[in-house]
């Protein structure tokens, strides 16, 4: 579904990522961690065209983000991302948000665009907040939203940006349920985070990076119990 | 040979002032509309489009309006020969091609406020260049820019008093014509002053009243406060 070759990014003389190499597979859900500037979130972002790629290669969906012909649309249609600080449109209503994408990008109908949306709101758990600005939401609100926002394109991918480092711990909680309900209807995801609790009971498979590499992936069991390498020792050893 | 200022005084100055409207009017309407062309070219992944409105605005933007008064008002008649536009047309051209370039600025000034996330949310959904703009962008642009267009707004009449030199008859030029008349510069220039106030003041009240009529539920550089460290 998602394969990753030989990724580097340069931010002029900076090198981000180092050449990243991974496979993500249908239904698979993988949690990326690692300390702060170690690249995770950057290779995230390069998965759906948000950064230009410096060399290599990523294909999702058969789509070659490498290519210049590619149609970046058409790949984040098929690829939702949801971000640590939620951009939610703040001049639109809560529904308005989530109708936005399937009126505009994929020409449905208002009708169709709008009982989806409150599907979607239900499934979040915010059919009562559709007419509402995002403003008057609280901040686990507004990332449900924006979890239902990326959904309501259909994708087939669902990218995960830290979505609840920006949260106060008691709400985290309810972001996560939602994350944990879409992962269990066999959703592919990638989820940059620090949660190692969500981590550990979500995912399919962690990949700890550092310092713009993939150092070890496997299975949380792996990971958390007896990481091999001894930056992940390191790292795991601070957050835990 | 002068007479007192009598009440009849008035009226060439009120024609003058609903010169100075119409004049201002037009000019407005039209730089606000080439402004939003100018200044969204000027923020446009285009290199070509970005490059020609940004000659365009610093040319404008260093050339004194005096100047491109003159330069409208005695150059086109001499570089497009049969084209002889009367004293209100060229004068509306001058003001329009200054307020484009102001406009334009405000106009950037205010895309590139909106919040980053907003344009990478966007484009995470899918949405190409114009509908993001359409749909995302402007909508919170405009908000962040009537402030300072408005701002802008009563620089150009204040600034439409020079297009006296031309001989059109707006406030400023009907101030002196009734001075001349009168022999009481006081007297007019004060009233002349008085209606630059009123339609000045006017603007600003409009402008007051768009911010509170909008200004309920949008506030677009509001950030999520991070979680509590």
């Amino acid at each position: 579904m998602i394969f990753v070759e030989n990724l580097h990014k340069k931010f002029g003389p900076v090198h981000v990522l180092k050449g990243v190499d991974c496979h993500i597979r249908e239904r698979e859900v993988v949690c990326v961690i690692g300390p702060s500037g170690s690249g995770k979130s950057t290779f995230l972002r390069c998965m759906n065209g948000l950064e230009s790629i410096s060399s290599g290669s990523i294909v999702i969906n058969k789509h070659r983000l490498d290519d210049s012909k590619t149609n970046i649309n058409l790949v984040r249609q098929e690829a939702g991302m949801v971000f640590q600080h939620f951009n939610l449109f703040p001049h639109l209503r809560v529904i308005e948000n989530v109708m936005l994408a399937p009126l505009k990008v994929a020409k449905v109908s208002k009708e169709e665009a709008r009982a989806k949306a409150e599907v979607l709101l239900a499934k979040v758990g915010l059919a009562a907040k559709m007419d509402v600005f995002p403003g008057s939401l609280s901040g686990g609100q507004m990332q449900r939203v924006a979890i239902a926002r990326a959904l309501a394109m259909d994708p087939k991918i669902m990218l995960f940006d830290e979505p609840t480092s920006a949260l106060d711990p008691e709400i985290v909680g309810e972001v996560l349920t939602v994350m944990k309900d879409l992962a269990s209807e066999g959703m592919t995801m990638v989820v940059v985070t620090h949660e190692m609790g969500f981590a550990r009971e979500v995912a399919d498979r962690v990949l700890f990076m550092d310092q713009g590499l993939i150092v070890e992936e496997g299975t949380p069991e792996e990971i958390f119990s007896s990481p091999r390498h001894a930056r992940t020792q390191g790292f795991l050893s601070k957050v835990l | 040979m002068f007479r007192p200022f009598e009440w009849q005084d008035l009226l060439p100055l009120l024609e003058g002032a609903w010169l100075t409207l119409q004049l201002c009017g037009v000019s407005g309407i039209l730089g606000v509309i080439f402004g939003l062309i100018l200044g969204i070219a000027r923020t446009s992944p285009s290199r070509i489009a970005r490059w020609i409105s940004t000659i365009y605005i610093s040319c404008v933007r260093g050339i004194p309006i005096l100047v491109i008064i003159f330069f409208v008002f005695f150059g086109i008649p001499l570089l497009f020969p049969g084209l002889e536009p009367d004293k209100f047309s060229s004068a509306v051209i001058a003001l329009t091609c200054f307020a484009a370039a102001y406009v334009a600025e405000i106009v950037r000034g205010s895309i590139e406020a909106v919040a980053k996330g907003q344009s990478e949310a966007a484009d995470a959904l899918g949405l190409d260049y114009w509908r993001k703009l359409r749909y995302v962008i402007l909508p919170q642009a405009v908000k962040i820019m009537v402030p300072p267009g408005i701002g802008f707004l009563i620089g150009l009449v204040k600034d439409s008093s020079l297009v006296t030199v031309t001989g059109l008859l707006e406030l400023t030029h009907a101030g002196n014509v009734v001075t001349n008349l009168t022999g009481d510069p006081i007297k007019t220039f004060l009233i002349v002053a008085a209606m630059y106030f009123v339609i000045c003041y006017g603007i600003s009240w409009l402008g007051r009243l768009y911010e509170k009529r909008t200004g309920i539920h949008v506030d677009p550089l509001k950030v999520p406060e991070p979680a509590g460290l």
